[in-house]
């Protein structure tokens, strides 16, 4: 899948995604094609009992590309993997779904969008959810770990896709969920790097 | 390869792309819900022997049951109809 990419290439990507997202944990406004924070989530149709909950600097930070929550139910008591959690909105709102029996933690590669994410859950006070400075690709957690797995607007960007899946399937448990939104590529992406950096998928 | 082939291939089951959403990063990308189960398969922890038959079993199934020309609920139904016109009641 990734035989055309030189290490080169794999280094400027990643490069890349890691300057994008450093700016985006300040704030997402203006860095996306489609909209963010509390219009983001009006339009993807979130819980608007969950989101009336979270303080404006939290809604503010949102930038997925889909609702991974309406995939399915997430059980009270469930635990549960956010993979590539930026500013961690969907995590905590997980949190909040699994409630004080249950925990979510978020997991992302920027150490920026972790801190964003980590300032966002302080404000909220919510104490079962927990993040981790991680890349998707070598999770720290051990087999059969999580009820359910969510990704927003991730692995599109990760070039070996391959080991992200083999992570998730691994810390599921049997029977456990997978519930993604993610970009795909409507036509074949063009072949440079520039355009991989904006968006690719292959 | 699509994601939904990837997903197979990491060893998911029930993969599915179920709807766009509308918020797409760029022209030539859209955003997309997928959806994808790790079977639950208890015995696979009693021997390798019992899990590669297991997997291929449900690779049988996964794709019996794919969506096809006829969708999931359809096929589903249809089997069921015949089981039961088969006279099994298990």
């Amino acid at each position: 899948m990734q035989n055309d990419m030189t290490r080169d290439d794999l280094d400027k990507i990643e490069a890349g995604i890691r300057q994008k997202y450093f700016e985006v944990a300040n704030t997402p406004d203006g860095k996306f094609q489609y909209p963010t924070g509390r219009k983001g989530l009006e339009i993807l149709n979130y819980d608007k009992t969950l989101i009336d909950k979270l303080p404006n600097a939290v809604v503010s930070s949102y930038c997925g590309v889909g609702n991974p929550f309406s995939l399915g139910k997430i059980n009270a008591g469930a635990k549960v993997l956010d993979v590539g959690c930026g500013a961690g909105v969907d995590t905590i709102l997980a949190g909040m779904m699994v409630g004080p029996n249950g925990s979510a933690v978020g997991v992302d590669m920027v150490p920026e969008m972790i801190a964003r994410a980590e300032s966002n859950l302080k404000i909220t006070g919510i104490v079962n959810v927990s993040f981790q400075n991680t890349a998707a690709e070598n999770l720290s957690f051990p087999d059969d770990t999580f009820d359910v797995v969510i990704s927003n607007g991730v692995i599109n960007l990760i070039p070996d896709k391959e080991a992200v899946l083999a992570e998730i399937h691994r810390v599921l448990k049997p029977g456990g969920h997978l519930m993604v939104a993610d970009q795909i590529a409507v036509s074949n992406v063009q072949k440079d790097i520039k355009a991989r950096l904006a968006n690719w998928f292959q | 390869m699509d994601f939904l082939a990837m997903l197979k291939k990491a060893g998911f089951s029930d993969t599915q792309m179920v709807a766009e959403t509308g918020f797409n990063s760029s022209p030539k990308t859209k955003g997309t819900l997928f959806r994808a189960f790790k079977a639950a398969r208890a015995v696979e922890k009693n021997g390798k022997a019992g899990g590669d038959f297991l997997s291929k079993f449900q690779e049988f199934f996964d794709e019996t049951y794919a969506q096809g020309a006829l969708d999931r609920k359809t096929k589903h139904l249809i089997a069921l109809g015949a089981s039961l016109a088969a006279g099994c009641e298990a």
